[in-house]
């Protein structure tokens, strides 16, 4: 019958479709790059450096802004027609790399040793260097200096450890006001685990280490906080995000990336607060980084040429006018006095490079991870050792795929 | 065309009108859903074709994972099936009687501006569910238009979108029966699926609330125009033979009505069902499974499983999976629902309580 | 309840409970477009301080000027028209060709296709969206306007809505013309085609209203936003900024614009769309 025979001759019709090497081109090129854009700012600071090296180069690109990348890559992945050139966050990173989605170019860059070393890492999958960090941002604590002074505390107040960091949110707290605002996801609770000498993987991002005493003891610190009314988490304060209740001087102390700084000057001008590095923690300071790579993909026809414009996108100068545009930190070691000449209040979050981590780095990572946020949100009531367990077992599920 | 016969060029031009559809629907619906099953089948990972060799083939474990081991894949899978019963439970019963309640009062003979009721219960129905989702959100904002109403009422609304708490949860704790922060043993230690019994037990969230209220809200209109064709087809001698009965409004919708929808009703349910594990639209563009999953139905889950995590085999498990349940819960429920004589032993136990009552 | 519902002031305290119950509903079914009109007049402030007043103060234009010039949304509305026009045309067509055959022409295996027209209508459509893109992949059509346009342009339920509007025609009109001479799809075209009037305009009307308000379909098909139809377009624009009390005059205002077309061919052909809901039930 009709209906059969389409049936039975269409599989056959699409037998030429799929893996293989691709065959590259040389001479101009027309490039897709998909970014995900943190607003008009970027998408514009972003289009315009590519366009300047497209007309320099004698290629075209076209700089295409994502509603939502993970899908949008996804579907086009699956479509064996991705862009040239996307933003890989850093969270998702392994997940890529491990299905062969991205070309391993970055350890062949000429800048790749002038990276951070942490960055590197972030976007290093079973030993190969795959795509160039784009920028990065750090975590850092924030202080209202006038919420600040009203619980009688001065700049020497500020807490530089644990134990300080209690004692002046006890403080805080004794004149009636919150003294910590924290985003209840392991993106602000994992800098605890660093602080203790912890972290959810091993090193080689192999084995799960979610439920070492370390962590453990992080999240009873945490939930100590959280308990005492030290610490709160957004929604207890009606607030959608930390930088939200610290805008609104609801508390005089939060920990937020870079992009608190836009955000405070765009929506509550005028707050006077104050940036420091992270307490420490038993083991030493810890931080937690975020940060975008530019990924090429693997089946790029122009893979040279992508080189090619992510090496223009990366260099110290390019960078640090997408620092002025939209607030983030080179990537590069070697633009670092000169973001800091530009930029000196930054100095804590440039600091907290030499000692922070990305995200775990793994494939199978992202539902295993918002898994536990949806767990840190009740760790004031949870009990930190079961929260850690699910958290072993789901990794260990996850590094077995 | 024309002289050889008659029968032979009407065979032909029955193939060749049939053509074009069988085609469409052949290529586009059938042979789909072989290349699922055979995705369903393997590990394929979204990198070029599924069907080019090394793509692995892992014979069921796609889903038997679903059910056998432990693991998030089963997590959230016995959630989302957890958060759609739930979902079912409580959309279907409410848009029929709603659609039913609005069809009996507009099919009054003596109503006026009936035409004009009619269509407005109807009109949300015809929209397009991406559009009344965006209005929904804004209702059931924050500082939207239903906690506005709420707070005329003196009523402090939820963070409707942002609240995972289940409404059994909820009313246990509300009514000091259980502490939602520290459950029962019996209920937290055990389960089934790996999910214990109190997860199971949690009811919708605040969430999914608003998306049950949505769901009703759009399809009531649909079903009441169901009922209302069936009950033109009601011969107003049998309503007037029981109004000289002298039987109540009740007694004759008990008695006379009711037994008259039975086939409308049974086709409301039954679309009801279909339509109520279908939700894709409302929670792609309301919720993304979120708070705390408790949004997150299997239609989504293996949009997401595919798309968003690169298992296409365990995306396209979920959705045959998704398949057999709503097959099995329109057999159950045409089973449920069949025609029984008078001496079915059920009916006879309904009769007795109606009648102890 | 005493039975007595002729007499006097019982039945008019009931009718006026019964008209009191049927302006409620009214209300609850029609208030939120009224809310979501007057928000897309509303500036930001005022739509998140007053969210329920049905009067915008001030009156603004802003957030069409922002859907016109700051979205995709022209782009969408003509993604959405050309998609819909395609649609409707070729389901008119190729539906009523369908069940005109499988309702009078006997043709070997005909049986076998109006089982398989009924399997269809039984699958339901969300189980299909991974089916549907790995086909759409396979063809080498993700990403296409085909793939918008060509997994649609039949569907079963339209078949058979046909099939069963032809089952119930005389055959003598179509018995008359063939005795003149005329062969099988004059007699279709010329004769069976006009006397079918209602039944398509019924299909039109049902066509335009499911193609226009498509949105699974367009999430599995294409992912480029050059080929965003409207309801894409403005899941896009929603989507992942939940619960934010964000730039709603916007949003409300593109969904109301999305909503015009159908809320027009509703008030006009509203009796056709009724009959659609009676047809559809007939499917059992």
């Amino acid at each position: 019958m009709l209906a059969a025979a389409l049936v039975l001759a269409l599989p056959a019709c699409g037998e030429g479709f799929g893996g293989g090497p691709v065959p590259q081109q040389t001479g101009p090129a027309a490039l897709r790059v998909l970014i995900s854009s943190s607003g008009e700012a970027e998408t514009r600071a972003v289009t315009a450096a590519a366009q300047q090296w497209a007309a320099a180069e004698g290629h075209t690109v076209t700089v295409i802004p994502a509603q939502d990348i993970a899908q949008q890559l996804g579907q086009a992945l699956a479509g064996s027609d991705p862009p040239d050139v996307f933003y890989v966050d850093a969270a998702r990173f392994a997940d890529y790399a491990a299905v062969g989605a991205l070309e391993p170019y970055a350890e062949r860059l000429p800048a790749a040793g002038d990276f951070y070393p942490a960055l590197r890492q972030a976007f290093t999958y079973q030993n190969r260097f795959y795509c160039a960090p784009k920028d990065f941002a750090t975590l850092a604590l924030q202080v209202n200096g006038r919420l600040w002074a009203r619980a009688g505390l001065g700049a020497a107040d500020v807490p530089r450890d644990w134990a300080g960091l209690r004692t002046a949110a006890s403080r805080v707290k004794a004149v009636g006001i919150v003294p910590l605002v924290l985003d209840s996801s392991f993106d602000r609770v994992g800098a605890f685990m660093l602080q203790a000498g912890g972290w959810p993987v091993s090193d080689d991002g192999t084995r799960a280490t979610a439920d070492s005493p370390q962590n453990r003891q992080a999240l009873e610190y945490v939930q100590g906080l959280l308990r005492d009314g030290l610490a709160r988490y957004p929604q207890q304060v009606d607030t959608g995000w930390a930088g939200e209740a610290f805008g609104r001087g609801m508390t005089a102390m939060t920990i937020e990336g870079n992009w608190i700084r836009g955000a405070l000057a765009a929506d509550y001008p005028g707050l006077a607060y104050t940036v420091h590095e992270l307490p420490a923690g038993p083991a030493g300071p810890g931080t937690l980084s975020f940060t975008t790579c530019w990924g090429i993909s693997a089946r790029s026809r122009f893979k040279a040429q992508a080189v090619g414009f992510v090496e223009a996108m990366t260099t110290a100068d390019a960078q640090l006018a997408f620092a002025r545009a939209y607030g983030v930190m080179p990537s590069l070691v070697s633009a670092r006095q000169a973001y800091l000449r530009e930029f000196p209040a930054d100095e804590p979050f440039l600091a907290g490079a030499d000692y922070a981590r990305g995200p775990v780095n793994a494939p199978h990572m992202d539902r295993v991870m918002s898994d536990f946020d949806s767990q840190l949100a009740r760790l004031a009531v949870a009990d930190p050792a079961v929260m850690l367990r699910r958290l072993q077992r789901n990794i260990t599920a996850a590094l077995e795929r | 065309m024309g002289r050889g016969g008659v029968r032979r060029p009407e065979a032909v031009a029955g193939w060749l009108f049939v053509a074009p559809m069988v085609a469409v629907l052949g290529v586009f619906l059938l042979l789909p859903i072989g290349m699922a099953l055979w995705v369903s089948l393997t590990g394929w990972n979204g990198q070029g074709s599924p069907f080019q060799p090394g793509v692995p083939f892992v014979g069921a474990r796609n889903y038997t994972q679903l059910f056998l081991q432990e693991g998030l894949t089963r997590d959230h899978f016995m959630i989302s099936i957890r958060n759609n019963l739930y979902y079912v439970a409580a959309a279907v019963p409410a848009q029929t009687v709603l659609a039913l309640g609005l069809a009996l009062v507009v099919d009054r003979r003596w109503l006026r501006g009936r035409t004009f009721f009619r269509s407005a219960y109807y009109f949300p129905s015809v929209t397009s569910s991406v559009a009344i989702s965006v209005v929904f959100l804004f209702l059931f904002a924050n500082s939207g238009a239903v906690n506005a109403l709420l707070a005329y009422l003196g009523i402090d609304g939820p963070q409707w979108f942002a609240d995972p708490r289940g409404l059994i949860h909820l009313a246990l704790g509300g009514l000091g029966l259980a502490d939602p922060d520290a459950p029962p043993a019996a209920l937290a230690d055990h389960g089934l699926f790996g999910l214990s019994w109190w997860e199971w037990l949690a009811g919708p969230s605040v969430a999914m609330t608003t998306i049950i209220m949505l769901v009703v809200w759009t399809t009531a209109g649909t079903f009441m125009l169901i009922f209302l064709a069936a009950l033109q087809d009601v011969p107003p001698q049998l309503r007037e033979a029981a109004l000289v009965d002298g039987a109540n409004a009740w007694q004759r919708l008990r008695h006379v009505t009711l037994p008259m929808l039975r086939p409308a009703l049974f086709l409301v349910v039954t679309l009801g069902l279909i339509g109520t594990w279908q939700v894709f639209d409302q929670i792609y563009v309301m919720s993304q499974g979120a708070p705390a999953n408790t949004t997150l139905t299997p239609a989504y889950l293996s949009y997401r499983t595919a798309f968003g995590d690169f298992e296409y085999g365990t995306g396209a498990a979920i959705s045959f999976v998704l398949f057999l349940i709503i097959v099995a819960s329109t057999l159950l429920q045409r089973w449920l629902m069949r025609e029984r004589d008078g001496s079915a032993p059920r009916r006879r136990w309904w009769q007795r309580m109606r009648r102890t009552s | 309840m005493t039975g007595r519902e002729r007499h006097g002031t019982g039945a008019r305290l009931r009718r006026m409970l019964a008209y009191a119950v049927l302006i409620l509903f009214a209300l609850v079914f029609l208030y939120p477009f009224v809310i979501q009109t007057a928000t897309a007049f509303k500036t930001e402030p005022d739509a998140a301080a007053h969210p329920l007043s049905p009067i915008p103060d001030p009156v603004t234009t802003e957030a069409f000027a922002q859907v016109f010039g700051g979205t995709g949304f022209p782009l969408w509305v003509v993604n959405s028209l050309a998609v819909t026009l395609l649609i409707t045309a070729g389901r008119v067509f190729l539906d009523s060709l369908a069940g005109y055959a499988l309702a009078r022409l006997p043709f070997r295996g005909r049986g076998a296709i109006t089982a398989m027209v009924l399997a269809v209508m039984a699958v339901p459509g969300v189980v299909l969206l991974i089916p549907k893109f790995l086909v759409l992949n396979q063809l080498g059509l993700y990403d296409t306007y085909t793939a918008l346009v060509l997994p649609l342009i039949v569907d079963a339920a339209g078949v058979f809505i046909m099939r069963q509007f032809f089952l119930s025609v005389p055959p003598s009109l179509e018995e008359a013309a063939r005795m003149d001479g005329a062969g099988v799809f004059r007699t279709y075209w010329s004769v069976i085609l006009p006397m079918a009037r209602p039944a398509l305009i019924t299909l039109t009307i049902l066509s335009f209203q499911s193609s226009w308000n498509e949105f699974p379909h367009t999430v599995v098909a294409v992912q480029d936003p050059a080929l965003y139809t409207l309801p894409r377009g403005i899941a896009n624009l929603v989507a992942g900024s939940l619960g934010a009390g964000t730039q709603y005059p916007l949003k409300l205002a593109a969904a109301l614009l999305a909503t015009i077309p159908v809320a027009i061919i509703f008030i006009v052909f509203q009796r056709y769309f009724v009959r659609g809901a009676a047809e559809g039930a007939s499917k059992e």
